[in-house]
């Protein structure tokens, strides 16, 4: 299980996250929400390892958290596909970096999954549609089997049908395979209707966390609550009684 | 500011202490025994073992690297450049010379050059895409292509030989000055040409430029305060690249009109095996550059203190 | 575009192809012949040994353009390999490439080589040694600037995380990115070899006689300047075609990278 104990991590000598603490388990969605600005990416940068975190440390199973090596699914599908490579060549990547061997049934379940055509996969990033790029993205991420998949706001390229489409989709893999996963996004709505924690980044900080049922129903502070009314009115959560 | 331009005087200094490495180390490499063959620049017959000796002792080929490296350095710095290991003479001063006949040579070649290339900028620019500016364009690129050597025989083979207008070796006379200054004039006007050119059609086509003029500011204060400011930026680059362009054109040029001069310094104290002429010579021009290269980097930062790096 | 490439495709065709379709032997010394116009048997006229110039001018292409080719590529390797480490490697990697990079790119191009190619020798190899390490630094400059750029880019954030090695990114990420515009660079320095080879070549530090190369042919030709003024045209002439036409090949290749 993934655990962020009390990381602070800096830019330079700015904190850009202060005192952050997190844990998820096998299994588990965490949606960490929050607006631009709020330290969402640097947060996954530094689960990722891609950023060190100066107080602090984050692990799995009580390991180093990149000794589970972790996946990311990215906002922006075409950036996340060398351009000149086929999908496939991209997508098995994790396989060929681990010198494993091709399970060639898993990736057809997965494709079926994501509701992807094999034959897509011979086709280079910019011949499909962005819809069809994430559900890549996807199956790229989920390929190796890693324990824990990070979703940098994996809905937010897409249009509102494919958006709802996509997460079912997720969803119904995450009960398949049995990932733990922790999404980042700015959509409540996505959080409410998926994830079963909810983390309220703002400013480095967390605001509240909690069961994703409490804090759409009785958010904890006035920044939540903040949150949750905006959207409301925006129509991407709905009163639910 | 300070510590910006700090900065790019510590980057300098370690290029320039780097190159004096670089210059050692390759002499330090060279093949052969050079002690033997300063003997024999030196003493025009066959030396016995023991004076060979005794020269490598003199010359310092004796210690280690660093020990060497640092001895040569120490003096550099205040200098001297020791003395040339065949003539026994101080180096500097015929260093001097040489330099004395070299720079009128370059100054006259950069007058040339820009007697050719300026006015063909700005008429070339004049209308964009066509003919003149389409010309312009490929002058310069065919004028890219010629070898400068080449280009001094020719001139040679037509004002030299063929109408005797002009005189071709040596630098007896002022005259003898008009092939070699050509020569290096029109190889650096290709170059010059082409940078002027497109710096000024940049500052040109900058997009405030019709936001002034609709503010009614004139036409020629456009031109001198916007326009000069921003072109301003590539000719200052143009004058140093052009610099080393420059340098190594006339010592070419030297060599094929057989004129005194850096060329000729350096062809006959490499030929010599004479190092520390060599070294001097080196480390001189590289200097030059260096400098040149730092002063250009600070007048960036003065004229526009947004820019960054100006290399390409 | 094309008339471009077919003109790129004419020179590599006479470098490779030079020697098969010369008529005479280049180093055919024919003393009774030496000297003499143009004619039937010798297209271009002989030198000063009698020998053959158009035939020394076809062989020469081996060496002038060649070489250049060969020294080019080189600089290339090292010129890209420098950039990548300075990208990749780290502040300290970084710093030190590029301050090398700006103290060999202070060294004034031609003095550099003679004072190189003179201090070890006149030679094949010096020649060599002395564009390769006047000749690396602007691929370096370029790689090292794609390089940084390509860092962060998503694709390559991604193959970092699934743990691919270092020089399986270099190679399916990093280097179909740098091609194009290192091809670029390329088409520049090998003008630039070109020029720099036969330069040496006719100050006497490069190629040695009796090699047929373009500018020891001019060194030649220069003697007897008096006596036969046309000798001087083809080897200077045969240089300024290659430069001018793989100049314009650079850039209809910059052009068509800008769209």
């Amino acid at each position: 299980m993934l655990k962020v104990r009390d990381i602070t991590v800096q830019r330079g000598t700015k904190p850009v996250l202060h005192d952050i603490s997190l844990s998820l388990t096998p299994g588990a969605t965490l949606a960490v929400v929050g607006e631009s600005g709020a330290g969402k990416s640097t947060l996954l940068a530094a689960i990722l390892g891609l950023t060190t975190c100066s107080i602090g440390e984050i692990t799995w199973d009580d390991a180093p958290v990149r000794s589970c090596r972790p996946a990311l699914v990215m906002q922006e599908p075409r950036s996340a596909f060398n351009p000149v490579l086929s999908l496939r060549h991209s997508v098995l990547e994790p396989i060929v970096a681990r010198k494993a061997a091709l399970d060639q049934g898993r990736l057809n379940r997965l494709c079926a999954g994501l509701e992807l055509s094999p034959n897509l996969l011979a086709r280079r990033p910019g011949e499909v549609s962005i819809g069809q790029a994430q559900r890549v993205g996807i199956l790229r991420a989920l390929i190796a089997r890693p324990p824990l998949v990070l979703f940098d706001e994996p809905l937010s390229a897409l249009d509102a049908v494919t958006q709802k489409h996509t997460a079912r989709l997720i969803a119904d893999l995450q009960d398949e395979e049995g990932f733990a996963a922790l999404i980042v996004t700015h959509d409540l709505g996505y959080a409410a209707a998926h994830a079963d924690e909810i983390a309220v980044l703002r400013a480095g900080r967390i605001e509240e966390s909690g069961a994703a049922r409490d804090c759409i129903l009785a958010p904890k502070t006035a920044y939540g609550r903040t949150l949750r009314d905006a959207a409301f009115a925006l129509g991407s959560l709905e009163r639910v009684a | 500011m300070t510590t910006v331009l700090f900065g790019l005087v510590l980057r300098a200094a370690v290029v320039l202490l780097g190159t004096a490495l670089v210059t050692f180390a390759l002499l330090w490499h060279a093949p052969g025994d050079p002690a033997l063959a300063i003997a024999l620049a030196r003493y025009q017959v066959v030396v016995p073992d023991a004076v060979r000796d005794q020269v490598r002792a003199e010359a310092g080929f004796d210690a280690g690297f660093w020990t060497a490296f640092s001895a040569w350095l120490g003096p550099i710095l205040t200098g001297d450049f020791g003395q040339s290991s065949v003539t026994g003479r101080d180096v500097w001063p015929d260093l001097l010379v040489a330099i004395s006949h070299t720079a009128p040579l370059a100054l006259a070649g950069l007058a040339i050059g820009l007697l050719i290339s300026v006015p063909l900028a700005l008429l070339a620019t004049r209308n964009p895409g066509g003919l003149l500016d389409r010309g312009a364009v490929a002058l310069a690129s065919i004028g890219a292509a010629v070898p400068q050597y080449w280009l001094g025989l020719l001139l040679i083979l037509l004002f030299a030989e063929h109408l005797s207008w002009l005189p071709a070796m040596g630098a007896r006379t002022s005259m003898h000055m008009v092939l070699p200054a050509l020569t290096l004039g029109l190889a650096v006007s290709a170059s010059l040409t082409r940078i002027l050119r497109s710096g000024i059609q940049e500052a040109r086509g900058r997009p405030f430029l019709p936001a002034f003029r609709r503010r009614g500011v004139s036409g020629s204060a456009l031109e001198r305060d916007h326009v000069a400011r921003h072109a301003a930026v590539p000719v200052i680059t143009v004058f140093g690249l052009e610099l080393a362009f420059l340098l190594e054109g006339a010592v070419m040029v030297e060599i094929i009109f057989a004129r005194p001069g850096l060329g000729s310094f350096l062809v006959s104290a490499i030929e010599a095996r004479d190092f520390p002429k060599v070294q001097a010579v080196v480390i001189v021009s590289v200097a030059l550059f260096v400098t040149v290269n730092l002063m250009i980097d600070v007048l960036y930062r003065l004229i526009d203190p947004r820019i960054g790096e100006p290399h390409a | 575009m094309r008339s471009v490439g077919v003109l790129a495709a004419i020179f590599i065709a006479l470098a490779l192809l030079g020697p098969s379709i010369a008529p005479h032997d280049p180093t055919a010394i024919n003393i009774p012949a030496r000297l003499s116009p143009p004619s039937a048997t010798w297209w271009l006229g002989t030198d000063a040994l009698g020998r053959d110039i158009l035939s020394r001018l076809l062989h020469g292409a081996r060496w002038s353009l060649g070489l250049a080719f060969i020294v080019s590529v080189i600089g290339l390797c090292m010129g890209t390999l420098a950039g990548l480490v300075a990208a990749l490697g780290g502040k300290y990697a970084d710093w030190i490439v590029m301050r090398a990079t700006d103290t060999f790119l202070s060294f004034p191009d031609l003095v550099a080589a003679v004072v190189i190619a003179g201090v070890l020798g006149a030679g094949t190899g010096s020649l060599i040694f002395a564009l390769c390490v006047t000749g690396w630094m602007r691929y370096a400059r370029v790689a090292r600037g794609i390089g940084l750029s390509l860092r962060s880019r998503g694709y390559v954030v991604q193959a970092r995380l699934a743990g691919l090695s270092p020089l399986s990114i270099a190679r399916w990420h990093y280097l179909p990115a740098l091609l194009p515009s290192l091809t670029v660079v390329w088409t520049g320095m090998f003008a630039r070899a070109i020029l720099g080879i036969s330069a040496l070549g006719f100050l006497g530090f490069g190629v040695q006689p009796p090699t047929p190369e373009w500018g020891t042919m001019l060194l030649d030709a220069r003697i007897h300047m008096r006596s036969t003024p046309l000798q001087m045209i083809w080897p200077g002439l045969a240089v300024v075609t290659c430069v001018l036409a793989i100049n314009l090949v650079g850039d209809a290749l910059r052009d068509a990278l800008a769209h």
